[in-house]
């Protein structure tokens, strides 16, 4: 046996991490192409950071070198471009492949068929995350790959998922007009082994709308469970190679976080689909060999009896290391729950009421200071007031007399004379005349604001131009409406004389 | 200074209120029969102490200092034992005062009706059921629910479960029940009973729950002690409730779903101690062996016998009468597990394994007593055999006799020698003065010679008949179905139900219909399709809830009858339409439906029409119509989409235009209502030819109405 050759195959092919970037339909506006040119979701700045960034960092983190990122055909050429650009130290030591599918932004297509077509790729564990999750560093990655580690080994886990507190945001920031949150999903889970039991999918409650229905089997397996509305999905899948040898197998499935997953909990405690699907699932069987030293571990927990320290009941004989059925059903099939609850702040950032919230949440670490390099320092005049928990991105003019506060403002922005710009994010390229006043608003790339125009909370298409002196509130714009002309703007306030009209009434 | 000495001397008021406790001492249910025919459960010998000593020794434990017992059957015997418990003696510092109650008492739920009537009750009391064995600190859990109350003015009740192992020996397979508590204040959400068969595949969390407590536990590894800390309000609750039977089924069930009650139920979770119900037979068997080994500590036979006797405590917990009358045959054998009254008599090699044995018994040579519960005053003969069984006080096995696992012999049954008996069989003696007891028979095998000389046993033997082999000639389908057959057998001595218990295989083409065709496999491998059961399942409800509706009907037209003979006021009429919705719990819409039709008919036909007819409709309509508005939910459109679809079916279909005109009269209806219901689709009536003819006579009026606006003047000659 050859070792050296052997451990280094091994180590670098641990696992794969799939990065999966959408279009981002939720953060429309912000999303939608820029003329013929896309607004990839992975590239959405955060605290002047494509998003992805914080993905690919994280990766890293973990020791994962391979990265399998799978985007539509349309964005392959900003993201590579911004992968393989110099700026993005963070990614210099993965192995990054990207791959693309050619799908409309009509119709999103599933994300385990995306798994499905890319599996020949996939030859080991693999990881699947977001390109928009922002994990916070209480939460490395290398936890939740340690936790699929252990129980895939011993006793034959077969995946490990991540949820995070929903954080409620406070009702003042909320505008009603750039949508509601997702609901979160209810999800059952066992604490004392950290399994998630099961997820309450969109079809469950389509099914039964008044009530949650749980299987006895679950409950008797696992007799002390919580369910919990408060956590959201990360989608971050830490899986066995055969899962996708299941997803082959399970042809109607189309998302993974909406249909597969809420599935693949059940095989843990429906002898039927464990029968079935057990022989596909392949489990490493190595568990066998070191099931008698783990039953007499007492950190091991067999099947069925939660031997939990200091939780000694009269009722409960303590299991027999023999125990014949430990024996036949050492792989549990199930699947892991990592559950994040702080401290540290988790989020993904697939609504725009989540970028605003962790936007603002990572302006409150930063302070801003001017810049020291004399060629950008020179483009910030001595009058503007830029408050500390601010950002402003490199060769951004700021002219004389403007207040920045708590806000992010992009790269290669131009902002012109007494302008106001509060609690907003603005994305590269933006340009806001002289006395232009905005509060709380979203502006993607490229927006033109004319001088004394005034917007609140207002998200904007990128290539946007108001006019100078308009007026506009809780507002989605695109391009489209702005190439509709001055109509609009007249429209909009129609509008609104007739909403206050009826209010009245 | 007066005042706040005052303040103090209420303080102390505070902690001096007396703690009372209410043992149900009826179990309202007739699983230990036949050995209960003759003597309430409660005084059942439980590791030789009534069950019942058992009880008040767990709450005297609990410092409780006053305590009603409510007894229904053989109230007298229970009195009597009251009267010799040690704890009615003076200085006992327990007041015990048996309450008897009526032979009507046939549930918890009247029982606890019994105690609000009487007014026992002044305070926060412990209730209790007579056949708890427990060492559990309940004034702790007195304490948490006072505290809780200063918070929570609705908490009126804290259930007290103790947390076991999912396969707990304790935990009854047969009747056993799923908690949704609060993750943090434990309050109790909601409960699942759940029962061994018919099996149960799925639990249902009513969502609306979630919306406020968006963390919850749920619980499949609790232990209903059946220890209820309530307040003082919780008899009032049954008295208002008339229809409550059972505490936990309806009462509990009742507050948690009732939105009108807004009353709060906490649990408190135990998590030491000791606390169980000798519910049936196989509960009888587990606390038995709890006892012996000492889970329920201080509570063992060696200390604090809640009878008095004393026992001494041997290695293997082996517990024998100290009173040196014991005799034990040097070549017999006491294993582990075991105990031994005094004056017990035990020969050569017999065995003794695991088992109790009451005072004045006798076991011959050779005899093997395996996991058996025998009571006082029993011969059992030489080479006998008896496995998990419970024989009966003063009961005669002769020589050479099998009792198989799961036999219940009750008091006083002689059996000869050589008799074999089968498994699960029970048997009585014969009582010739069987008269005051009417139930009692419907058990018993109804060809008791043929049973007799099956079995082997004399005249003097009642036979009763074997739930589990001739399960369908006595189906005593319960409506709870705790109670049915199969769901008996979990709760036996000595049957394990390995039969039944299948396993839940899981799979199931109802929650994901698009993998029907790819689950099709799953089926063949025996597993119930569970699509049709569900839908059989709706059926069940949609027949259910048409018979409320039928029910509700009637109910309506009576109570309108009564209102139209009597001439009671609108008010009233109301107010008893709406009491009779809440008890049918149907909506709105069916009693107005139900309250319109009534009207309509109340309308006589008078032949030939014209004037007399128009006055006769606007006098009905005038006096009852009002009441259309007043049952609640009042709306006017479909009102009078209810009056069309009833005028349809009835023979008063030619009166619709002028009741239409009438309701229009007295205010009921506007116009804008009625052309609402002009304009709905459905009010055309689909090519129903009487309900179009409606509709066109409300166009007719409308086009009145047209006409009136055009020219006011008008107005008067257009109405009459």
């Amino acid at each position: 046996m050859d070792l050296t050759v052997a451990s280094v195959e091994h180590i670098t092919r641990e696992f794969r991490a799939v990065v999966l970037s959408g279009f981002g339909n939720e953060l429309i506006p912000l999303t939608s192409d820029h003329g013929s040119e896309p607004c990839p979701k992975a590239l959405i700045p955060v605290a002047n950071k494509p998003v992805i960034d914080y993905v690919l960092t994280w990766i890293e983190g973990s020791g994962i070198k391979d990265v399998l990122l799978i985007c539509p055909t349309t964005h392959k050429a900003a993201i590579s471009h911004h992968i393989h650009s110099d700026l993005t130290a963070a990614s210099s030591s993965l192995r990054i492949d990207v791959q693309t599918y050619d799908e409309s932004t009509e119709t999103p297509g599933g994300t385990c068929a995306l798994l499905r077509h890319f599996s020949s790729r996939i030859t080991e564990d693999f990881v699947v995350l977001p390109c928009d999750f922002l994990p916070p560093s209480t939460l490395p990655l290398t936890s939740i790959l340690n936790k699929f580690r252990t129980e895939s080994i011993s006793d034959g886990s077969l995946a490990t998922t991540c949820w995070f507190a929903a954080h409620q945001q406070e009702k003042n920031t909320i505008v009603e007009e750039w949508g509601s949150p997702p609901a979160p999903s209810p999800i059952v889970w066992d604490e004392s082994t950290g399994t998630l039991l099961h997820i309450d999918s969109p079809d469950d409650l389509d099914w039964n709308s008044e009530e949650l229905e749980l299987r006895m089997s679950l409950l008797s397996h696992y007799p002390r469970t919580r369910l919990s509305t408060n956590f959201q999905d990360s989608h971050i899948y830490v899986c066995r190679r055969s899962i996708l040898d299941l997803l082959h197998e399970k042809q109607h499935f189309d998302s993974l976080r909406e249909e597969f997953m809420p599935w693949l909990c059940k095989i843990q405690y429906q002898r039927l689909k464990q029968e079935k699907y057990g022989r596909i699932l392949n489990p490493i069987t190595n568990a066998a060999t070191q099931t008698v030293a783990l039953n007499h571990s007492s950190l091991h927990f067999s099947k069925g009896s939660r031997a939990k320290a200091g939780d000694y009941t009269p009722d409960e004989e303590p299991p027999s290391p023999l125990d014949s059925d430990a024996i036949s059903e050492f792989s549990s099939l199930r699947v892991g729950i990592v559950i994040h609850q702080g401290p540290g702040y988790a989020t993904r950032v697939n609504t725009i009421q989540s970028l605003m919230e962790i936007n603002r949440r990572l302006l409150l670490d930063t302070t801003y200071s001017l810049p020291t390099d004399p060629k950008s320092r020179s483009l910030i005049d001595q009058k503007a007031q830029i408050s500390s928990d601010s950002m402003i991105g490199d060769f951004t003019q700021v002219s004389e007399r403007t207040t920045i506060k708590k806000s992010v403002v992009g790269k290669h922005c131009v902002i012109g004379k007494m302008a106001k710009i509060v609690g907003c994010v603005l994305f590269d390229h933006c340009v806001v005349e002289d006395g232009a006043k905005l509060d709380g608003c979203v502006l993607g790339k490229n927006t033109k604001v004319g001088s004394k125009a005034e917007l609140s909370r207002v998200v904007t298409q990128a290539g946007y131009e108001f006019s100078p002196g308009e007026t506009t509130k809780n507002e989605k714009l695109e391009v489209t409406d702005w190439t509709a002309e001055v109509d609009n703007s007249e429209e909009g306030s129609d509008d609104e004389s007739v909403d206050e009209n009826e209010d009245e009434e | 200074m007066a005042p706040k000495s005052l303040g103090k001397e209420k303080q102390i008021g505070d902690d001096d209120e007396v703690l009372q406790a209410v043992i149900l001492a009826d179990s309202f249910n007739k699983r230990f029969r036949p050995l209960t025919t003759r003597k309430p459960r409660c005084l059942l010998p439980i590791c030789n102490a009534p069950l019942l000593d058992w009880t008040f020794e767990s709450l005297a434990l609990a410092g409780v200092q006053e305590i009603f017992v409510i007894c229904r059957s053989h109230a007298e015997q229970v009195k009597e034992t009251i009267a010799e418990s040690r704890w009615s003696k003076p200085g006992s510092g327990i007041k015990i005062v048996p309450i008897m109650t009526a032979k009507e008492t046939f549930s918890s739920g009247d029982a606890l009706r019994d105690v609000y009537t009487r007014g026992l009750v002044t305070g926060d009391f412990v209730l209790v059921h007579g056949d708890l064995v427990s060492n559990i600190r309940v004034d702790e859990v007195v304490r948490v629910h006072k505290e809780r109350k200063k918070k929570d003015r609705d908490a009126i009740m804290t259930i007290v479960v103790k947390e076991c192992g999912g396969g707990g020996r304790t935990r009854s397979k047969g009747d056993s029940s799923i908690f949704v508590l609060d993750s943090e204040t434990s309050e109790c959400l909601h409960i699942e009973s759940v029962i061994g068969y018919p099996r149960k595949t799925h639990i249902r969390i009513p969502r609306e729950i979630l919306v406020e407590h968006p963390d919850v536990d749920i619980r499949n590894d609790l232990i209903d002690c059946g220890i209820d800390v309530c307040s003082v309000e919780v008899p009032s609750l049954f008295q208002d409730n008339f229809d409550y039977l059972d505490i936990r089924r309806d009462f509990v069930h009742g507050v948690l779903t009732s939105d009108l009650l807004m009353k709060n139920i906490y649990c408190y979770v135990a998590k030491g101690g000791y606390a169980a119900r000798v519910q049936d037979t196989k509960s009888y068997d587990s606390i038995s062996k709890d006892i012996l080994s000492r889970w329920t500590f201080p509570l063992v036979p060696d200390n604090n016998h809640p009878a008095g006797h004393v026992y001494e405590h041997r290695r293997g917990n082996k517990y024998i009468a100290r009173d040196n009358s014991v005799l034990l045959a040097r070549t017999s054998k006491i294993g582990n597990n075991s105990l031994v009254g005094s004056g017990a008599q035990v020969f050569n090699n017999a065995q003794i394994i695991s088992s109790v044995i009451g005072r004045n018994c006798i076991i011959g040579h050779n005899t093997v007593i395996d996991n058996a519960y025998i009571f006082d005053n029993t011969k059992i003969g030489s080479g006998c055999f008896i496995e998990q069984s419970i024989i009966g006080t003063g009961v005669t096995v002769g020589d050479d006799t099998k009792i198989s696992r799961g036999c219940l012999i009750g008091d006083g049954v002689s059996l000869a020698s050589g008799i074999q008996l089968e498994p699960f069989v029970r048997l009585s003696k014969r009582i010739d003065d069987e008269d005051d007891d009417d139930s009692e028979v419907e058990d018993i095998e109804e060809d008791q010679d043929a049973a007799q000389a099956r079995l082997g046993v004399d005249a003097n033997v009642i036979v009763w008949t074997r739930t589990s082999f001739s399960g369908s000639e006595h189906d005593e389908a319960d409506e709870d179905g705790v109670d049915n057959i199969k769901n008996q057998r979990f709760m036996r001595i000595g049957d394990d139900a390995a039969d039944l218990d299948v396993s839940d295989a899981g799979s199931e083409s109802g929650d994901e219909e698009s993998e029907s065709d790819d689950d099709e496999s799953d089926l063949h491998l025996g597993n119930l399709p569970t699509s049709s059961s569900t839908s059989l399942e709706t059926g069940g409800v949609i027949s259910s809830d048409l018979k409320a509706e039928n029910e509700l009907r009637h109910e309506v037209n009576q109570s309108l009858e009564r209102a139209f003979t009597e001439g009671h006021s609108l008010e009233n009429a109301a107010v008893e339409l709406k009491t009779l919705r809440m008890a049918s719990n149907v909506p709105i819409t069916r009693v107005r439906e139900a309250v319109i039709s009534a009207i309509v008919e109340k309308i006589s036909i008078i032949e030939g029409g014209g004037v007399p007819q128009r006055r006769e409709i606007a006098g009905v309509v005038s006096r009852w119509g009002p009441l259309i508005g007043k049952i609640g939910g009042f709306d006017a459109v479909e009102t009078i989409s209810e009056l069309q679809i009833h005028c349809t079916t009835s023979t008063r279909f030619p009166l619709f235009g002028q009741i239409l005109a009438a309701l229009y009269q007295e205010d009921i209806v506007e116009e804008e209502d009625i052309r609402a219901w002009h304009n709905l689709p459905a009010s055309q009536g689909d090519g129903n030819e009487q309900m179009k003819k409606c509709w066109l006579i409300g166009g007719q009026m409308i086009e009145q109405f047209d006409e009136q606006e055009s020219d006011d003047d008008d107005e008067e000659e257009s109405d009459s």
